[in-house]
């Protein structure tokens, strides 16, 4: 067992969810690393925890990707659970991971799903390693496969693809480019040829100072018959124990704030207004963390009159960790509660 | 809480929050007499005790002792299926002596927040004469109103109950049970349902038989009305098994439950499991939070054949 833990225990980035909230990731979300690139992890965490200039003292650091400007605030408001999940992973070796979900719904369809994550030999960083692979499917044939490569010293590109049963939903590319003070990406969605339609987007953060930084998004979606452009823009203010983001574009406007207030609670507030839906929605959100107990409570309370909260607790000295969560919409008057183990 | 168990004959007992005690088993008996044989709804209870219940969404109870007397229980249910309810529930009876001397009455009440009532009663007219009365509403009308008087014998158990007595609409039911132990192991008996309405009236005989070995008990009731097998095993001091069958004549469907409850005291853990001829399957995990004064229930029920799940976690504080 012990061994198990040694190669389980996130050598492979993904796994540990990029190093950012504490037992958060992977237990609870989609197979680790998956949806959020987890190979920004290093850099990013010396430019929002808002140490200025770790680099060095006359340069500004480098402002992460434009993915991750709202994801720390994201990241302490509890997901919705439901119906009895069971993950097992298991660490095959320093480079190789797998994981088994087994997933009773009450709402949807019951599931298994497979994942495995590959990282590479070529050793960039003190948690990084390249290229990584992290692979999906589900027992219905579904599959979520991406693939992470850096290519040189500043340049790193991801693949992704995603079916639904056999047929491809999604599949992009991207190519970033980080400079010393800036990153430059830009993501080719879904292009199909025959049929002439694509998105392509393009981001571009500066820092400005140590704690500024501000950047833009460029969205260009086309399709057969009409062809368009969403512009948006992003700011993020880091101090020294918060971190403040403001998105505004055509599409609406998404505030955040986080804020650290010790070692065991952070708190975030969200603020979201959608000009495609016509709403907008305040989100508050707060982590308890209590590592003496191995308890991990975060809870959340929506302008929509939705009140969550999900527990994890890790079952020492066994290496499993129990998950506890549950949703209540006071409004629409319903409710969705679920627990989860996880193992390894 | 001994006493109280043995006094209770009614379903309701089972959705109690109050912890029960287990009954007196009947092969503790050695002095030479043949013991009574209790109540006849609880012929089957052993086994029915070992199967999990269903628990389905949320719920928190909170049980507070007033005095040796009176008990109060708090529950807030917040389900996915049904609304969501508060329930309260109060308990005026002796636990520390036994009623029989007292002749204080057991009063047990219990209100919902849409208005529902349930409420029994339980009196000793003499030390071995009992009178109970019960009553349950569905918000506003009433759908239960049963009356029952048992009579226990050194080692015999008669009861009358007469339930949804009407005289407006002429009909009610009535039910005579009785049950003889005919030897330290076995118990036979029986039971006469007569139902009477304005239109139609029948009778219903139904034969039970018990019998208990020294770490086991087989039932059976059999019947105009289908017939109901239950045997209960205690393997060791953790592990009890039940199996059990049932076959109606009225809904024309037999079934078969197979349940286990593994009893973990240095883990302060119960586990309860259940597989149903249904293609039910369902478990039902309670762990007691030392020190803290609560439980933590989680359960799970899965009907293969429906493909549906029902999850269900619970905390009793108190």
């Amino acid at each position: 067992m012990g061994s198990v833990l040694a190669a389980s225990s996130p050598n492979p980035p993904p796994a540990s969810g990029g190093g950012s909230a504490p037992g958060g990731a992977g237990l609870v979300t989609v197979p680790p690393g998956f949806t959020m690139p987890p190979v920004s992890a290093v850099p990013s965490s010396s430019g929002t925890q808002g140490q200025p200039g770790t680099d060095a003292e006359s340069s500004l650091p480098n402002p992460g990707t434009f993915e991750e400007c709202h994801r720390k605030c994201k990241e302490v408001f509890p997901l919705q659970m439901e119906g009895v999940r069971l993950v097992v992973n298991k660490g095959l070796s320093n480079h190789f991971q797998v994981s088994h979900t087994i997933t009773l719904s009450t709402l949807g369809d019951s599931g298994y799903r497979f994942g495995a994550t590959y990282v590479g030999s070529k050793q960039t960083g003190p948690a990084e390693s390249f290229p990584v692979m992290v692979g999906d499917m589900d027992n219905t044939g579904s599959l979520n496969a991406q693939i992470i490569h850096q290519l040189a010293s500043r340049i790193r590109t991801k693949v992704a693809m995603q079916t639904q049963q056999h047929k491809f939903v999604n599949w992009q590319c991207d190519t970033e480019y980080r400079g010393d003070d800036f990153t430059a990406s830009v993501t080719l969605g879904n292009p199909d040829v025959l049929v002439g339609s694509g998105i392509l987007v393009a981001h571009y953060l500066q820092s400005l100072s140590p704690a500024l930084v501000l950047g833009g998004e460029l969205v260009y979606h086309r399709r057969p018959g009409e062809e368009g452009t969403v512009t948006s823009f992003v700011g993020r203010y880091t101090g020294s124990n918060y971190v403040a983001t403001l998105t505004v574009g055509g599409a609406g406007a998404h505030a955040s704030y986080y804020h650290k207030a010790n070692d065991q609670l952070q708190i975030g507030v969200e603020f979201e207004a959608s000009t495609r839906m016509q709403d907008t929605s305040v989100s508050f959100g707060y982590q308890l963390d209590v590592p003496k107990a191995n308890l991990l409570f975060k809870g959340s309370l929506d302008s929509n009159w939705v009140v969550g909260a999900t527990l994890e607790k890790k079952l020492v000295p066994l290496p499993l960790s129990l998950a506890l969560g549950a949703f209540l919409n006071h409004r629409k008057n319903k409710f969705q509660c679920g627990f989860g183990i996880t193992i390894g | 809480m001994g006493s109280v168990l043995a006094l209770s004959t009614r379903p309701g007992r089972q959705n109690s929050p109050f912890p029960q005690a287990r009954p007196l088993s009947r092969w503790d008996r050695r002095d030479g007499r043949l013991p009574n044989p209790g109540s006849f709804d609880g012929l089957h209870r052993n086994c029915k005790d070992v199967f999990p219940q269903q628990i389905e969404g949320v719920k928190l109870v909170i049980n507070k002792t007033l005095s040796s007397f009176f008990k109060v229980s708090h529950t807030f249910h917040l389900s996915a299926v049904a609304p969501s309810s508060y329930r309260f529930h109060a308990e005026h009876l002796q636990s520390d002596t036994d009623s029989k001397e007292t002749g204080s009455p057991m009063l047990i009440g219990e209100m919902d927040s849409s208005g529902s009532l349930n409420a029994h009663s339980l009196f000793h007219l003499s030390e071995k004469i009992k009178a109970k009365a019960v009553f349950q509403t569905q918000q506003a009308q009433f759908v239960t109103w049963q009356f029952e008087t048992e009579y226990r014998g050194s080692d015999f158990t008669a009861a009358v109950t007469m339930a949804n007595p009407d005289i407006l609409r002429e009909s009610v039911i009535m039910v005579a049970h009785f049950l003889q132990s005919v030897s330290p192991q076995l118990v036979l008996g029986g039971e006469l349902v007569y139902h009477r309405g304005r239109a139609e009236e029948g009778g219903i005989l139904t034969l039970a038989g018990q019998y208990s070995g020294p770490n086991w008990v087989a039932t059976l009731n059999a019947g105009k009305g289908g017939a109901h097998a239950s045997y209960y095993h205690r393997a060791n001091k953790q592990i009890q098994v039940g199996v059990e069958f049932e076959a109606s004549t009225r809904t024309q469907e037999t079934t078969f439950s197979f349940g286990y409850q593994m009893e973990l005291p240095e883990a302060k853990m119960v586990f309860k499991g259940m597989l149903d001829s249904r293609c039910i399957i369902g478990g039902v995990l309670e762990k007691r939070l030392y020190p803290l004064p609560a439980t933590l229930i989680m359960g799970a029920f899965v009907n293969h054949r429906a493909d549906k799940l029902q999850v269900g976690l619970g905390v009793n504080v108190g």
